[in-house]
């Protein structure tokens, strides 16, 4: 009963219970409807992450370090190289992909004929399966592939390129950019054009009449209007470029380790459990904190825009 | 009618019916007792995937439960769910398990353990000859400890346009028969003319991640170069053998790292010469019967070194209705259901008489390049070590050794060096022996 009340006052001798306020259903209210979902959450999460950390740090029920330790020392790991590997990737594609698809989404606000046959075709890659994307551009790409005997025939070149192959990793680096570029660009355009359709005219054609020019009207309106557009898209973006792995293990297989191919390479072929599960956390805790850094890096200015 | 006889009446009938029906109940009993078919469990490793497996209950089995009779329960297992099941049913006396399909290496295991029958007490089968080196690897720890169910290997396929590029003193016919001539320097002669005036590498390994390159390595390279395929691992031998590779890479297609199988590049004329599983080649040979034509591996210094994959059926000791078991033995080694086995899943008869009865066709091409290998005069077979859940530290060791010799350059002695220990230590932790033609 006493949760039902929050305050008792003093009349006359006699203590009062005054009704809480809110309410016990409208303060609980939350919690029960988001009770569902952080259930859902801890059992397909919260479980499988203790699991991770268990499979990680013991070895026959006791406490070891093993496995970290072959991760990091053994001369059979390739963590390092897979770490740098995943880390270029992100960096050299997720810049390429923001900026093509800022550019896209622009060219897109403007009206011209055929512009919903343009902008279904754009989307198109991304209802492909990132294995079957990597498929389809290393038979573009292999020696006998469309590029080369194009280029051959054209009289660019007269032996074909190699693009795949350990002796080539960097072509198979420039196979898996490509690949990505064209497979998951669509999907930081498609948040990024929403955002800009939901930009009213009246703030542009405001800042028109004062004068404002092209850039102008970029730079302070148009930008930080898109910015929690971009923030969205880039957490999902990123996100799921530290998670690679199908399109680089179809074109470049273990040539170029990275952090996921690396996870499943040692759990399915190695049979080394543990070791898998570090991968796993580690790629979890590069997420979780790129997550953060983001929505700390884009809050303050998504503020001070006032929208 | 009094009170009391009217009771009696009632209880008379009650006790009627309960006689009645305790009496059908009991005959219903004994005569389903009766006519119940002989039923036995079948465990195995082999034939495991779900399509494999929907061909073994639909066809196989069913076909000999119309037979004989017999029904059979097919079990599809991993290799450590069977040991840990037959260790505890062995220990325990109570034994369910009536057949056991695996591959030789468990077989053995098992055998040492004394946890199967020796099969020499049911007699010969008739009908049917199993080629020596299948007969004397199926008695273990002086028993008959199985009898071969079904092979697997790993041969070269070639384009027959590369025979143009022939260098001298080597014929089509002496790498179709796998004479003396067709050595890995003949190879390494043929893939370098190759390269030189077709102006590209064309001879391809599966080397990607998934690909099959290191059982080229561990049981084709090493028992061919250093007559072993653990034990010589680090020795001048093996020097020899990784120069000679170097060398060879320098005419092996680069892809070849990202290619887990290698018919489609055969298919797509990437390469015209390949190694593989014969599973992973069937496709191209399959789609393009003319093109292709499959031979023995080439020899090397010690002899010709290659894998043979052996399944065999084998009865644990105390099994259920080993009568039962035994048919299914007969019947799952007569030539017709081998034929079947091959077409279906793509393994390989472990009886000579299958391999003439194989139909025309992309098959009989393969069929007739395993047997060769097989019947080379120089033969070396190696057996793939039953390691367990090790099996992969195995592989990863020969895998290591090639990128850092390879394809990073560095020293041999070094590196087989240092790997040894790594790989001594795999066969000392899992107590498994080393595998033929080791000892």
């Amino acid at each position: 009963m006493c949760k039902l009340f929050s305050k008792y006052i003093l009349i006359r001798g006699v203590f009062i219970a005054m009704p809480s306020h809110p309410s016990f259903v409208e303060k609980y209210l939350p919690y029960i409807l988001i009770a569902p979902a952080l259930g859902y959450m801890l059992f397909f999460i919260g479980y499988p992450l203790i699991q991770a950390i268990y499979l990680a740090f013991t070895k026959n029920g006791a406490l070891s370090l093993e496995n970290l330790d072959y991760l990091l020392h053994s001369p059979f790991s390739k963590f390092y190289e897979a770490l740098t590997n995943t880390f270029l990737l992100v960096i050299v594609i997720i810049p390429i992909q923001v900026a093509i698809a800022l550019g896209l989404a622009m060219l897109f606000n403007i009206k011209f004929k055929g512009r919903n046959v343009a902008l279904y075709s754009i989307i198109l890659p991304l209802t492909i399966s990132d294995v079957a994307a990597g498929l389809i551009w290393y038979t573009m790409l292999s020696t006998n592939g469309f590029f080369n005997k194009l280029f051959i025939n054209l009289g660019i070149t007269s032996e074909p390129i190699y693009f795949f192959g350990y002796q080539f990793r960097q072509m198979e680096f420039l196979a898996i950019v490509i690949t990505e570029i064209w497979r998951a660009t669509a999907i930081v355009f498609v948040i990024v054009f929403a955002g800009l359709q939901m930009i009213s005219q009246e703030h542009i054609e405001a800042a028109e009449v004062f004068g404002a020019n092209v850039w102008q009207r970029l730079r302070y309106i148009v930008f930080p209007m898109l910015l929690p557009s971009l923030q969205a898209a880039l957490i999902i973006r990123t996100l799921f470029a530290f998670q690679i792995f199908g399109v680089v293990w179809t074109l470049a297989g273990r040539d170029i380790p990275i952090l996921a191919g690396e996870a499943y390479y040692e759990q399915v072929e190695l049979k080394h459990q543990g070791v898998a599960a570090i991968y796993a956390l580690v790629i979890a805790g590069i997420s979780v904190a790129i997550g953060y850094l983001y929505i700390k890096l884009f809050k303050a200015k998504y503020l001070e825009a006032g929208t | 009618m009094s009170y009391y006889s009217a009771l009696t009446k009632t209880a008379a009938i009650i006790i009627a019916l309960i006689v009645i029906i305790a009496a059908a109940g009991i005959g219903y009993y004994i005569i389903t007792q009766q006519a119940q078919p002989t039923k036995i469990i079948w465990v195995s490793t082999q034939l495991v995937p779900p399509e494999e497996q929907a061909f073994v209950k639909d066809q196989l089995l069913a076909e000999f439960t119309k037979e004989t009779g017999i029904q059979v329960e097919f079990v599809g297992s991993s290799y450590e769910d069977l040991a840990t099941r037959l260790e505890s049913e062995e220990g325990a006396g109570k034994v369910t398990i009536s057949l056991i399909g695996e591959l030789h290496g468990g077989l053995d295991y098992f055998a040492s353990k004394g946890w199967l029958e020796d099969l020499g007490k049911f007699g010969a089968l008739s009908g049917r000859t199993f080629p020596k080196v299948l007969e004397d690897y199926s008695k273990l720890h002086g028993i008959k400890a199985y009898i071969p169910w079904m092979t697997a290997t790993y041969v070269m396929v070639i384009n027959k346009k590369a025979f143009n590029y022939l260098p001298d003193d080597l014929t089509q016919d002496d790498i179709m028969q796998g004479t003396s001539k067709w050595t890995y320097d003949a190879f390494l002669a043929w893939a370098k003319r190759l390269y030189e005036e077709t102006g590209g590498p064309k001879v391809g390994f599966p080397a990607g991640p998934k690909g099959l390159f290191v059982r080229f390595l561990h049981g084709y390279l090493y028992p061919a170069f250093t007559g072993a395929q653990v034990k010589n691992f680090d020795s001048q031998d093996a020097v020899t053998m990784w120069e000679w590779l170097k060398e060879l890479w320098q005419y092996v297609h680069p892809s070849s790292t990202t290619w887990d199988a290698m018919a489609d590049p055969l298919l797509k004329e990437e390469v015209w010469i390949a190694w593989d599983h014969t599973a992973r080649i069937k496709d191209a040979i399959a789609t393009k019967p003319d093109d292709f034509i499959v031979v023995p591996v080439p020899a090397g210094p010690k002899g010709r070194g290659f894998i043979l994959v052996i399944a065999g059926l084998a009865v644990p000791k105390g099994a259920p209705n080993e009568d039962a078991a035994w048919k299914l033995i007969e019947y799952l080694t007569r030539p017709g259901t081998q034929v079947k086995v091959l077409q279906n899943v793509g393994f390989f008869p472990s009886v000579n008489e299958a391999t003439g009865a194989v139909p025309e066709g992309p098959l009989k091409i393969l069929a007739s390049g395993v047997n060769k290998q097989l019947g080379t005069t120089d033969a070396l077979v190696a057996l793939i070590p039953s390691l367990g859940a090790k099996g992969g530290d195995f592989k990863n060791v020969y895998i290591t050794a090639f990128q850092r010799i390879v394809q990073n350059g560095e020293d041999i002695q070094a590196v087989i060096s240092e790997l040894k220990p790594q790989l001594m230590g795999l066969f000392e932790e899992t107590g498994a022996p080393l595998p033929p033609p080791d000892v």
